[in-house]
């Protein structure tokens, strides 16, 4: 069982980093302004951090079999495929997370 | 607390009945998957209230999916903050581009930027400048009551049956993957994806499990380099 109490403090915490964060720009516009830098990391951050949460939660997944990284890439693969041609997010997680639960337990591997 | 009280007296339920149609493709999406966290934090041996209450508090899908395993396994509260912190950063960014919309102070402003998630800025973007504060105020509850719910429903469902299925927290990364789709698609630049799957391969093959620290501070560094060249680049063309 995850401990109440605990739970409790890393909810705040994490409610916390993420409130800073969304209010960042409300706060801080005059100094962000100031910095041609931010912008143009907005314009590269994302898409670079969510490449790299990518790959990390597919070695994860990775590490937890012997079969190497090959289900896990077919799946985002597949995800990602779906999300561009029809750019519908349900569709795309439900569709991949179901191809990639079934591989890992229908002896697929 | 109106900033636009003569719009809103004009239409009040009007208001309302057009950000539910707004909203509606985003509870399409946030019910489902608000479930699936629910379900996931059950079966991972939470409470389902602590569950309901981290969709209420938190609000940030990808850091609430990345929070389950963290907390099964009894990580520091500030382990799960900073990872917090790098999965949310791209919020960060997202106020850059609404600073002129949410011109006022007041709680309904707050409470807009507590609710910007991926989603719901993404709807706030395709309103029209004149859309008052309170229409989308309205935008942002009803997105956060979609995920609320859905969660509770996954709760109630995680508490009732045991589903010993493995790879279910491949949802995430499935989460991961769309929101890079969805970034490579506003930016139209893919430089930022094979940048971060380099840093990634270098920080994989230097600390496997430092990666995701190295790569982030990696591509990072990578893209000022790489930006500050464009840059001289187009300070050089204008000048010519």
């Amino acid at each position: 069982m995850i401990d109440s109490g605990y739970a409790l403090g890393v909810i705040a915490a994490m409610g916390l980093v993420t409130f800073g964060l969304r209010a960042l720009p409300f706060v801080a516009a005059e100094w962000l302004k100031r910095h041609p830098m931010v912008p143009r990391l907005g314009r590269f951050l994302p898409l670079a951090i969510m490449t790299i949460l990518l790959l990390h939660s597919i070695a994860g997944a990775a590490s937890a079999h012997a079969a190497g990284p090959g289900p896990e890439l077919l799946a985002a693969a597949l995800v990602m495929l779906l999300q561009w041609w029809r750019r519908n997010a349900l569709l795309s997680i439900l569709t991949g997370t179901v191809v990639y639960v079934l591989s890992r337990n229908l002896g697929w591997l | 607390m109106m900033t636009n009280s003569t719009k809103s007296k004009l239409d009040p339920a009007g208001t309302r009945y057009s950000a539910l149609a707004l909203t509606a493709p985003v509870a399409m999406g946030y019910i489902p998957l608000g479930t699936v966290f629910g379900f996931l934090f059950v079966q991972a041996g939470g409470d389902g209230w602590l569950a309901v209450l981290a969709s209420l508090f938190v609000f940030a899908g990808a850091a609430q999916y990345m929070m389950i395993p963290m907390i099964a396994a009894g990580s520091s509260a500030g382990t799960i903050a900073l990872a917090t912190l790098i999965v949310n950063l791209r919020h960060a960014f997202y106020g850059l581009s609404l600073l002129d919309r949410l011109p006022r102070a007041g709680w309904l402003r707050w409470y807009l930027v507590f609710g910007l998630t991926d989603e719901t800025y993404s709807v706030l973007t395709t309103m029209p400048e004149s859309t008052s504060l309170r229409q989308m105020a309205w935008v942002a509850l009803l997105n956060h009551a979609w995920w609320v719910t859905g969660t509770a429903i996954g709760a109630t469902i995680g508490a009732r049956a045991q589903v010993p299925l493995a790879g279910l927290d491949f949802v995430l990364a499935a989460l991961f993957a769309v929101l890079a789709v969805e970034q490579w698609r506003t930016r139209m630049s893919p430089a930022p994806l094979w940048i971060a799957l380099a840093a990634y391969g270098v920080a994989y093959s230097l600390a496997p499990t430092h990666a995701l620290v190295i790569a982030i501070v990696l591509s990072t560094a990578a893209g000022i380099v790489w930006q500050a060249r464009s840059a001289t680049a187009a300070t050089e063309a204008r000048d010519d």
